[in-house]
């Protein structure tokens, strides 16, 4: 009852009552420009696939172009994704919660144009990364009595992991790959050296 | 209960939103598209930029020299560049600060004595005012002074070079070519004008390569990152045939010794000293050669690697051309390859370039003594013959000392090289001093002579006067 009652009562509110057909009609104008807006921006920043687990999803954002291209050219190319390391894997609302923060941040950063030029982790990922580590390469390290500090991680010595060079511009022009599609090829149509 | 509910309801139906609500939420809802409209436009925006990094609009004449013009078609390297107009930075022992080694150094004007070095020797400002500053220094003679000196000052050169004739650009009068250098070191110094690429566009580089043996052609694009600025960062002479051509003394190869061997070879001078009578080479700035010798160049790290990192702004990639000490911005340029933090890194340069101040400067009173000690043996009346060999070694010294003084750098270009020819040139100078004091013994004189006071700058320059006009104190009075 109490609820039919609230919902009749926004159905009212939403005809915006006693105001005259002039701010209806623009009211409603606007809200649909940006529902248009909305899907175009979702579109656009392939929002479906930050979702997934492909690599691809982080270089949407052009500040992990060169992680993405050091990563796939590195030993661990072949075999991981980018989540594989560098998002909790112990449990599945840890694994998204983490990557809502991570995104949020990461796109609100970019957006407003505060990027560093070299990326070091955060403290929040420094453990979440140790733990990825273990996770693959245990076996390899029961005999190692370093495998249990908090001191060092393993990149400490294995620094090589997206290449010895770390800045956001460290790949040659030529090395970076190409970005995933995202519904705006037709601004390059017959533009095929860079069709995308 | 029930009945109050129903009224409530009763009054919300009838609600009516007053007019200033209408306009609140249509402006809520347009403040709401603009700044969608706004998102949409960056993430569109930067996958363009990084689709397609740079559009030629206004394609350039293939000697253009104004760096205005380039800046409309590169306008990110551009705006870097014209950073390089600020003269107040300033690092340990670098930046783009004029500052004046002569008022920090007295000894230099002992050294330099007799040459322009002693009158005014200034850190050199940005790119950005080489022409101003060559055109201001006190080291440009008047009413004539070799064109030569403009050969790295100005994209105008190889212009000029271009329509007088290389040699014939070296041969004329400075003074008189003043009208044409209208630009400051800029984009076609280093770059290709259809297709930006690097490349070499003063002869002398190509010529120094060529006397090694070597063909800069075949350099590939991380080699011409490093000798774009060779072209001009490295130690040159004028030779007097053809007429004031510039020339690097290459032939025997790059390092301190090879170039000693070759200007002895030749019997090349740019100054006799006048208190010791040696004739000096003046070392102009080996940075490129030095930096040959380091893990850095090792490791094929450029200069550009360095001195013009590499950033991105949203979806591009550039390489920053603000030319500036690596110092005053160590997050693109040390950082990128060591993971340390920006003062971690700092300090560890500084206390590097300190180590090299420090040496230098104790060779430093090496050298000046070693100049009055042979002014000493002269007053002593000890033959030229027999100090014909003594000034030969102090000669070689200087240039050692002077291969790393007048580098930029403080030495962190190869601070190994650094120490060892700064080690070098103090045995040579105190080798000096032990022949002369054998020479005095030889007549009898044991006691050490004394030293002028040299402690500033007005005082040093006294001496030198003392000395170039014949009234120079005398050293062995008792």
């Amino acid at each position: 009852m109490l609820i039919r009652k609230g919902w009749n009562l926004v159905l009212h509110l939403l005809t915006l009552p006693g105001l005259g057909r002039f701010w209806q009609v623009s009211f409603y104008l606007f809200v649909g420009i940006a529902a248009g807006l909305a899907l175009w921006i979702i579109r656009i920043s392939n929002m479906p696939s930050y979702l997934s687990d492909s690599s691809e999803t982080c270089m949407n954002c052009h500040v992990m172009t060169d992680a993405y291209a050091s990563w796939q050219r590195g030993s661990h190319g072949h075999v991981t994704t980018c989540n594989d390391c560098h998002v909790p894997h112990h449990s599945a609302l840890a694994k998204y919660a983490f990557k809502a923060m991570d995104g949020t941040r990461h796109s609100a950063v970019f957006t407003l144009r505060r990027e560093p030029q070299v990326l070091h982790l955060s403290h929040k990922a420094i453990p979440v990364i140790q733990q990825n580590c273990l996770r693959c390469h245990q076996g390899q390290f029961e005999m190692i009595r370093l495998s249990d500090s908090t001191q060092q991680t393993c990149w400490s010595c294995h620094t090589n992991i997206h290449g010895s060079v770390q800045s956001l511009s460290a790949s040659p022009t030529v090395l970076r790959p190409k970005l995933p599609k995202a519904g705006l090829e037709f601004k390059s149509k017959g533009d095929t050296d860079h069709e995308r | 209960m029930n009945a109050k509910n129903t009224d409530n309801t009763k009054d919300l139906s009838t609600l009516r939103l007053p007019l200033w609500a209408g306009f609140l939420l249509v402006a809520m809802a347009c403040a709401v598209v603009v700044l969608l409209g706004l998102l949409a436009t960056t993430i569109m925006e930067r996958r363009w930029e990084a689709q397609r990094p740079s559009m030629v609009l206004k394609p350039l004449d293939a000697w253009e020299t104004d760096n205005a013009k380039w800046g409309e078609n590169y306008p990110r390297e551009y705006e870097t560049y014209l950073k390089s107009q600020d003269d107040t930075t300033r690092t340990l022992f670098g930046g783009a600060d004029p500052r004046d080694y002569l008022d920090d150094d007295p000894y230099q004007v002992i050294l330099f004595a007799g040459y322009g070095f002693s009158k005014e020797y200034l850190q050199a400002r940005g790119h950005f005012y080489a022409v101003e500053d060559v055109n201001h220094t006190a080291r440009i003679k008047k009413p004539y002074n070799a064109a030569t000196c403009y050969t790295c000052k100005s994209p105008d050169v190889p212009r000029m070079m271009n329509k007088m004739g290389v040699a014939e650009f070296y041969a004329a009068n400075f003074h008189d070519l003043t009208g044409e250098m209208n630009n400051p070191i800029g984009c076609l110094d280093c770059h290709d004008p259809q297709t930006t690429a690097l490349r070499v566009s003063r002869p002398a580089l190509r010529e120094g390569f060529a006397a090694m043996g070597k063909d800069i052609e075949t350099a590939g694009l991380q080699d011409m990152r490093s000798l774009a600025c060779a072209q001009c960062h490295v130690e040159y002479y004028f030779s007097p045939n053809p007429k004031n051509y510039l020339t690097f003394p290459w032939k025997h190869g790059t390092t301190a010794e090879a170039m000693i061997e070759y200007y002895d070879e030749i019997n090349f001078h740019d100054y006799m000293h006048p208190i010791s009578k040696t004739p000096i080479i003046k070392a102009q700035h080996p940075d490129y050669e030095l930096y040959l010798t380091g893990v850095h160049a090792y490791r094929n790290v450029a200069c550009a690697d360095c001195h013009m990192p590499y950033r991105s702004e949203g979806g591009v990639k550039f390489s920053d051309h603000h030319v500036q000490s690596p110092l005053l911005n160590i997050a693109n340029s040390c950082a990128v390859c060591h993971r340390w933090s920006e003062e971690d890194i700092k300090s560890r340069v500084e206390s590097i370039q300190t180590k090299v101040a420090d040496a230098m400067l104790l060779s430093e009173e090496s050298l000046v003594k070693a100049h009055f000690d042979i002014a000493a043996a002269m007053q002593a009346g000890i033959s030229e013959e027999k100090l014909a060999p003594i000034r030969k070694l102090l000669r070689h010294a200087q240039f050692n000392w002077d291969y790393i003084s007048a580098s930029n750098g403080m030495g962190f270009h190869a601070p190994q090289e650094s120490m060892r020819l700064i080690g070098l040139a103090d045995r040579q100078a105190q080798e000096v001093r032990l022949q002369t004091a054998r020479l005095l013994a030889g007549k009898g004189i044991s006691r050490p002579p004394q030293y002028p006071d040299v402690s500033t700058r007005e005082k040093a320059f006294h001496v030198v006067t003392s000395f170039i006009e014949g009234s120079e104190p005398k050293l062995l009075a008792e």
